[in-house]
């Protein structure tokens, strides 16, 4: 098992250092100027000289290859003067010392950001990865159980509109129904951010007197504290926890859905598969109370596939995230990547995609880790 | 069978917590977590120390007498600890007008010196004179301001503003339908009526200070002839142009500078379409230039501002136009933006040119002046010396009456010699709950919420479009960190509520002798700053000295460009080689 997970973890770095190339040169293929986005009309020849200048943007993106006038020039002569004095070279060396460099609209180190905007993200898809399987196992299970009753087509009707609504219309129809047309009724949720405007959530550091913490523990204890859920358990803040729920409500039903109904549906028919299969047969002539032969043989059996398409979905869950924190007005890492897009704040772009590009591999990791605990003749070598 | 341990997963689970935050703990955490308070300005220390007057530059000289300075400031001398003299290159009747401009708000010396001038120390620990200090900003959430106990005016009418930001309109509207918030920046355009329909909602258009304009340079082919620019200002079907593409809030231009400027519109409106006579202009302008049809191109550069939504689309539009109205056959030519100002600015473009200008501080001058003043660029070709002249002398006129005299004779002489046709002037709104007392917007787009009374609530929550770029207001250009200064920053001289028009701020009064050339400033008593130092004339003189002077040790900030500066008083004192 260790030697899978070494082996898997060094596989991974190739990958990791094409998705680090493959999002630098993407971030600067993008139409637009830096310089426009951040000073807008202000922007002339002159002051994006001085802006290039001052954020090293005026040196070689590689070797030999240079932006100007917004288009990518090459010039071979160039090659050699350029080799290790270019933005692709000092990046990697920064990324080496674990700097994710400093965002051009903010001024704030890169990890800062991530410290403040990961935790939203990580929270939101916990609370809609828990809705979806909870709720999509749940609804599988009864659809296959009572295969072609009423109960499986409502349920199947369900997961099918579900998986064909987009995000960006359910959660705004949520929002609506829930913040405008029930205002004022005890079903009322708020329709955005993490807590009611005002709040404030006392840091973990602070509350534990470690202020004076600094490098990767603190980063770790603040990170912790921006998890709401976490920080409110810890602390015991019941009324804190009420509020992050109650705001993580609608954000995590519009971003599981999809899921959920992926999930459903899988589960549905993979224990249908499981259901008919000899050793079920022996189960139940063996005399095993349904329930039992359902829940303890055939549905064990039927995870497998199910915690596959969980595993996809979770890296869904951060695409969709995109949407979700747009919509809901949640400070995550996708709508730091939108606005980062938008603004071409390259360091965010590549440090925030960099962190989602590792959270991907280590779910694949995850998955591949959980065959070995659901099926016994999977052998991790 | 073998069975993988149990602990397994719970490995693999641990690994991926290291290693996700190995990847964010690479360096060491700098700053408070998302939640924690931001760092307030310290206590400064109460100096008993006499006042001692400085002058800048140190010694004494008018920056006026430097070759090649082109800055309007010439000297900032302190008389006493609540005078400041201000002595002028030229003379200057926008001066309070740009002194009440959010980039001039006044720092702290000492803090100022204490945070190096910039950085993230001063960027987002703002210390300033306003009815709301800074509580927290959240980064990516919120920004939450509590009332100054110290404030020397009426305290902010709602004890605490929270100021949060989404940049989608429909989440905007939502927020505000739901009373999630009270307040809230640009509705969408397809939701103003939706807003006017709701009695729990007040909607407040929004005329901002811009104009758009078809540019035309009276060197190049064509557009030499008088009567041919003439033809095209009466052959473009403005309206349409307003109805079809702008958002509601937005205006036909009547003249160059909008109204909500103080004389902006004084003179004769604008021609009226009226194509027949269009045609008849162009056909003795052609004849004149001897020549039988036009064949011209449409520049613009594809970017939008809030005077041109949708560049493209107005391009096509305008094209369509030329050639029915007046069968000009135009080619649309998309420039590269980085350039395209310059380029038009040279006078190198040949042909129609979109474009368009936001006001730097609201007076005519900024309008007029910039385009078509001595010191205009050659964007419009050769200057007419009946725009030149009267404008030189209102620039320099501080009565009211005087001015709108020379603006009239100016605006006149700009319609009749058509350098260009001002098309619209782009607008937006904002929203708010019914229940807020003082709920204005501000053709600035600097609300003041200290002046809003939120219902019975203790804060006052506003929505605008994005987060702040940063809060040393010398600094910044977005609107977005603007209004944001706004209710904690203060100038000299301030803009009324939802108005253009100037009031006394930090200084009693600003008195100018009589060419306007040299003001002199009372600064009000026992003003303090968030931090607790107490206002004096060598902090106003410190503030404007560190944009002013490029090489100011200072002069650092968030981006070191103090862009401002150099749009209210033209140049900076030993500015960068480049």
């Amino acid at each position: 098992m260790t030697r899978f997970i070494i082996r898997r973890l060094i596989l991974s770095i190739p990958v990791l250092i094409g998705i680090v190339f493959v999002v630098f040169a993407l971030a600067r293929i993008i139409p637009g100027d830096p310089c426009i986005a951040a000073l807008g009309e202000r922007a002339n020849e002159q002051s994006c000289a001085e802006y290039a200048a001052r954020h090293g943007l005026d040196k070689a993106i590689m070797p030999g290859i240079f932006r100007v006038d917004g288009q990518m020039e090459i010039r071979p002569a160039e090659v050699p003067a350029t080799l290790v004095d270019n933005q692709f070279v000092l990046y990697l060396q920064d990324l080496a010392e674990g700097d994710f460099g400093r965002s051009l609209k903010f001024g704030l180190p890169v990890t800062d950001l991530l410290i403040q905007r990961l935790p939203t993200t990580v929270e939101l898809t916990l609370y809609a990865l828990t809705f979806a399987i909870v709720a999509g196992i749940s609804l599988g299970l009864i659809s296959a159980y009572r295969r072609n009753s009423i109960a499986d087509v409502v349920t199947m009707l369900i997961a099918n509109i579900g998986v064909s609504t987009p995000v960006f219309v359910l959660g705004l129809v949520l929002a609506y129904f829930f913040a405008v047309t029930l205002n004022g009724t005890p079903f009322e949720l708020p329709p955005s951010g993490r807590l009611p405007p005002g709040v404030q959530v006392p840091a973990l550091a602070t509350v534990w007197g470690l202020e004076g913490l600094g490098g990767p523990p603190r980063a770790i204890i603040d990170f912790l504290s921006n998890i709401f859920t976490f920080n409110a358990i810890v602390r015991a803040d019941w009324g804190l926890l009420g509020d992050v729920v109650r705001h993580m409500i609608l954000p995590a039903l519009a971003l599981g859905t999809i899921p959920l109904a992926i999930i459903a549906r899988m589960t549905r028919s993979s224990l249908l598969d499981e259901l008919g299969l000899d050793y079920i047969r022996t189960a139940r002539a063996k005399g095993l109370r349904e329930r039992t032969v359902v829940l303890r043989h055939g549905f064990r059996n039927a995870l497998l596939p199910v915690v596959t398409v969980i595993g996809l979905q979770l890296g869904g869950l951060f695409g969709g995230a995109v949407l979700t924190e747009t919509i809901f007005n949640l400070a995550g890492v996708g709508r730091a990547v939108t606005e980062a897009i938008g603004s071409r704040d390259y360091a965010v772009i590549q440090g925030f995609t960099l962190v989602i590009a590792i959270g991907f591999v280590l779910i694949n990791l995850l998955v591949d880790l959980s065959y070995a605990v659901l099926d016994p003749r999977v052998r991790l070598r | 069978m073998h069975r993988s341990p149990k602990w397994s997963p719970l490995a693999a689970l641990a690994v991926t917590m290291a290693l996700v935050f190995a990847a964010c703990g690479g360096t060491p955490a700098t700053v408070a977590p998302t939640t924690a308070p931001t760092a307030a300005p310290t206590v400064a220390p109460v100096s008993a120390e006499p006042f001692t007057t400085m002058t800048y530059p140190e010694d004494g000289s008018s920056a006026c007498a430097i070759p090649d300075y082109v800055g309007q400031i010439g000297l900032i001398k302190t008389i006493d600890a609540r005078t400041v003299e201000f002595s002028l290159c030229k003379p200057d009747a926008a001066f309070l007008s740009k002194i009440a401009f959010t980039s001039l708000a006044i720092q702290d010396a000492d803090y100022l010196k204490d945070t190096g001038g910039g950085g993230e120390a001063l960027v987002r620990n703002p210390n300033g004179t306003g009815p709301y200090k800074l509580k927290s900003w959240t980064s990516g959430s919120d920004i939450v301001l509590e009332t100054n106990p110290d404030y020397w005016g009426d305290p902010p009418r709602t004890p605490n503003a929270i100021i949060r930001w989404s940049s989608e309109a429909a989440q905007r509207l939502v927020e505000l339908t739901s009373g999630n918030v009270d307040g809230i920046d640009n509705p969408g355009a397809n939701d103003f009526e939706a807003i006017k329909a709701n009695p729990e909602l007040a909607l407040f258009p929004r005329t901002a200070l811009n104009v758009f304009y078809l540019g035309m340079n009276n060197t190049k082919p064509y557009w030499k002839n008088e009567k041919i620019r003439q033809a095209i200002a009466i052959g473009i079907d403005r309206q349409r142009i307003v109805d079809t593409f702008y958002p509601p809030g937005s205006s036909v231009a009547s003249h160059f500078t909008p109204c909500d400027i103080p004389g902006g519109c004084t003179g004769e409106a604008w021609y009226e379409f009226d194509p027949l006579k269009a045609k008849e202009l162009l056909a003795a302008g052609m004849a004149e230039e001897g020549i039988t049809s036009i064949s011209t191109k449409l520049h613009l550069r594809d970017v939008v501002r809030g005077y041109l939504p949708t560049p493209i689309d107005v391009a096509t539009d305008i094209q369509d136009q030329l050639k029915q109205n007046l069968d000009i056959t135009a080619t649309i030519d998309v420039q590269d933006p980085t350039t395209y100002l310059a380029a038009a600015g040279r006078g190198e473009l040949d042909g129609i040119f979109l474009l368009g200008w936001g006001a730097d501080y609201p007076d005519v001058t900024n309008f007029l002046d910039v385009f078509f003043g001595i010191g205009a660029d050659k964007g419009f070709g050769t200057k007419w010396d009946d725009i030149t002249g009267p404008l030189a002398e209102g620039g320099a006129v501080a009565d009211p009456a005087a001015r709108a005299a020379l603006y009239t004779t100016a605006n006149n002489a700009v319609k009749q010699h058509v350098p260009m046709v001002p098309i619209a002037h782009g607008g937006s709104g904002t929203a708010y709950r019914a229940d807020v007392e003082g709920a204005h917007s501000s053709a600035l787009g600097n609300e003041g919420l200290f002046a809003m009374k939120a219902g019975d609530r203790d804060q006052i929550v506003w929505l605008q479009n994005g987060e702040p770029g940063g809060l040393y207001c010398a600094d910044v250009t977005d609107g977005e960190s603007l209004r944001v200064c706004e209710q904690i920053a203060e100038g000299l001289y301030s803009y009324e509520i939802g108005g253009t028009a100037t009031q006394p701020g930090l200084a009693e009064k600003c008195e100018a002798n009589a060419d306007s050339t040299v003001w002199t400033c009372t600064l009000r008593e026992g003003v303090k700053f968030h931090n607790g130092a107490t206002l004096d004339a060598n902090d106003v003189l410190v503030t404007y000295a560190v944009q002013w002077d490029a090489a100011h040790p200072l002069h650092v900030g968030q981006e070191g460009l103090f862009e401002y500066w150099s749009y209210l008083f033209a140049g900076y004192l030993n500015p960068p080689a480049s």
